[in-house]
């Protein structure tokens, strides 16, 4: 009987987390990134879900118990499934279009020049990862964080390097939170006092047939260039003009609210769930992680220097104040809150959030279609 | 407004002429050939009939509807009736070939059999060349001249590298030499080259090693794709500035009253300091939860019970069925 005890107790903690625990698992960052959300608020409603993932990825458990993301026939798999076969993304693509407001861009389109100049940032990363022996698919996915697009970064990765997809994915949605610590010191190193005094005229009234002509003209333009990026900028315009068109406001609600805010959970929690430490903990992981830094730096510098070059061709009040070149990486609206926080140290009254807003949402296409150029180049 | 369907128009036919010159039958290539065939690639009856491999080198989709497979190329140009050995390839799904894909043809002299079975057969021509001709008839696509001994070989011959070929020469109706020849092994639809198979990303490790050059194709692909979009927003601009004027001048025009009283309006508009200072307020206090009116009633009084019906009990009892 004794011994019945004995064997059974020691079963069951063969089964239960201590037993299978190791430091890896301990170590996970999930608390951080939950400690970021709700005490910072740095994007909570990403570093929440990704925070709780990455802890329920890391409970231990014996193989086979079918509970883990990664073994077939677990709940966590069937929902990580959106996630591999990179479904998630373009709905959350629907929603952000059904949120997106493009009349900064309609109004002065010249700052869509920028969205594209900050992609720089991107194949910057990718000749670094080159140069540091990643295989050309891992280099594309790794290249992608700097486009700054967390649902952009983990279809890319998803299909490029799916083993390397939750460090990926935690290092864009990371470094997308942390736009306001990472951005502000480039943006003051690049410009000069004068620069960002720099007053831009108020944009002008976009009718609302400009605004519905938009998604319509952009995805015929886009699409027909790069298909690849069709799953992204089809539903990124499809969102908007559902939003624009004015007839379809029940289903642009849905899109942008409940549509949106299921997948937002859904993706959080699956790439959190992702990041096992037998998965997660390489040097790598670390590597990602560096190389992210870097191409969100690079690619902050490249929308300022690119706005203080177009500059030299701007005469009067069509200059462009360089502290919204960093706009151009689509942390929407994040990047924009940047330049508006750094306008107003220098200028209480002036409001740079609206024009900053255009190199924004280019960003967004700018990174679609970059990514769809890296598909069609590496998959 | 009509000006801005103007402009649709243009975009929209600017498209189907772009994606006219996509579709260029100029990247079409006779791939592979084989006309003693014995035992090798059989069609869909199981027959073992000469075959040509067309192969569309391009990387778009391509339409080959409407062009022209022969071993007689003297009706070309010519215009008129069709000549008996041009066989028109017909409408079909797959007559869209996708970009650098194969499709196969049978000269069997069969084209009641399907729209893949040509209404001639190279092992009976007095020519020894197969030809692929545009759809106006004119122009010569290429041409691929076999041996004779061809025709009593169970070989197959070809383009050595998948439809490479020295344009300059093959205009002057001469081919470098090497550009075709008897192929190893058979591979109907399907590449010629069968020497060692390096992958998509080897070859880009091995060609951009560093990653520059896609670097560079990619920022010039982003910035194009968002200059169109600049291009597109500036006619926008033009066209909405453009209605704009032209609606006020029009109204201007009929009733110079009326626009005397729209522009007393515009100045209306202009909101003085007072205004502004008084829906300030009214946010601030909205804002802050001061409004002044509140949806209950806090008091020390005694309320009075006023009558309801809500409380009348014979009015939430069902009531009888009417006979």
């Amino acid at each position: 009987m004794l011994e019945f005890f004995k064997e059974g107790l020691l079963q069951f903690l063969s089964y239960s987390g201590f037993g299978n625990c190791t430091w890896g698992h301990i170590i996970m960052i999930g608390l951080v990134f939950i400690a970021l959300g709700i005490i910072k608020e740095y994007e909570p409603l990403l570093l929440v879900p990704i925070g709780f993932g990455i802890i329920i990825g890391n409970i231990p458990f014996t193989d086979g118990l079918q509970v883990g993301v990664y073994e077939n026939g677990a709940v966590l798999n069937y929902l990580y499934f959106g996630v591999v076969k990179g479904f998630y993304p373009p709905l959350i693509f629907l929603g952000i279009g059904a949120m997106t407001d493009f009349s900064a861009l309609i109004s002065n389109p010249k700052l869509i020049l920028i969205g594209a100049a900050a992609q720089f940032g991107i194949f910057a990363a990718y000749i670094t990862a080159l140069l540091l022996d990643f295989t050309p698919m891992e280099a594309g996915a790794i290249g992608i964080i700097g486009g700054a697009d967390g649902p952009t970064a983990i279809f890319i990765s998803s299909k490029l390097a799916p083993s390397m997809m939750g460090a990926i994915a935690v290092s864009a949605y990371s470094y997308m939170a942390l736009v306001p610590v990472i951005q502000p010191p480039i943006m003051r190193l690049l410009t000069t006092p004068q620069e960002r005094l720099i007053r831009m005229r108020p944009p002008r009234a976009v009718s609302h047939r400009e605004k519905v002509l938009f998604p319509m003209m952009c995805i015929l333009l886009t699409a027909f260039l790069v298909p690849t990026g069709l799953p992204l900028l089809g539903m990124l315009f499809f969102g908007n003009l559902l939003k624009e068109s004015g007839v379809t406001k029940r289903l642009a609600n849905t899109a942008s609210g409940p549509l949106v805010d299921i997948v937002t959970i859904l993706i959080g929690l699956t790439v959190g769930a992702s990041t096992q430490a037998t998965n997660f903990l390489r040097p790598a992981s670390v590597l990602i992680f560096v190389l992210g830094a870097f191409s969100f730096v690079i690619a902050t510098a490249s929308g300022v220097l690119f706005v203080k070059f177009f500059n030299l061709f701007l005469k009067g009040d069509n200059k462009i104040n360089p502290l919204i070149g960093n706009a151009g990486v689509s942390a929407v609206p994040d990047a924009a809150r940047v330049s508006l926080v750094e306008g107003q140290k220098y200028d209480r009254t002036n409001f740079l959030l609206m024009h900053a807003m255009g190199p924004n949402v280019a960003g967004v296409i700018g990174s679609a279609v970059a990514a769809g150029i890296l598909l069609s180049f590496l998959y | 407004m009509k000006s801005i369907y103007k402009y649709i128009f243009t975009v929209v036919a600017l498209f189907a002429v772009t994606a006219t010159f996509g579709q260029s039958v100029d990247d079409l290539r006779l791939n592979e050939m084989m006309i003693k065939n014995v035992d090798n690639y059989a069609d869909e009856y199981g027959r073992h009939v000469p075959w040509v491999e067309i192969f569309n080198t391009a990387y778009n989709t391509v339409n080959i509807t409407g062009c022209y497979l022969t071993d007689d190329t003297t009706g070309l140009a010519k215009g008129g009736e069709i000549p008996t050995r041009w066989y028109r390839i017909p409408t079909d799904q797959k007559m869209y070939m996708p970009q650098r894909s194969f499709l196969i043809f049978y000269l069997d002299n069969s084209p009641l059999y399907g729209p893949y079975h040509a209404n001639f057969n190279p092992a009976e021509s007095k020519t020894h060349y197969i030809a692929l001709i545009s759809a106006n008839g004119k122009e010569l696509l290429d041409i691929v001249e076999y041996p004779v001994e061809l025709r009593d070989t169970a070989r197959t011959f070809g383009y050595v590298k998948d439809g490479v070929r020295d344009p300059k020469a093959f205009k002057q109706g001469k081919r470098e030499a090497g550009e075709l020849d008897y192929l190893g092994e058979f591979t109907p639809a399907s590449s010629n080259e069968t020497g060692e198979k390096i992958s998509k990303q080897d070859k880009l490790k091995r060609d951009d090693p560093y990653g520059i050059g896609m670097a560079i194709i990619s920022m010039a692909v982003v910035f194009t794709a968002l200059i169109m979009i600049y291009i597109m927003l500036k006619i926008f601009n033009y066209v909405t500035r453009r209605a704009t004027q032209k609606s006020k001048a029009q109204e201007q025009a009929v009733t110079p009253a009326k626009a005397m009283a729209s522009k007393a309006g515009e100045e209306d508009d202009t909101v003085d300091g007072p205004t502004c200072a008084a829906i300030g307020t009214a946010l601030h206090l909205h804002f802050g939860s001061m409004h002044d009116e509140e949806s209950e009633v806090i008091t020390i009084n005694m309320p009075s019970k006023h009558y309801s019906p809500w409380a009348q009990k014979e009015l939430t009892m069902k009531r009888n069925p009417r006979r």
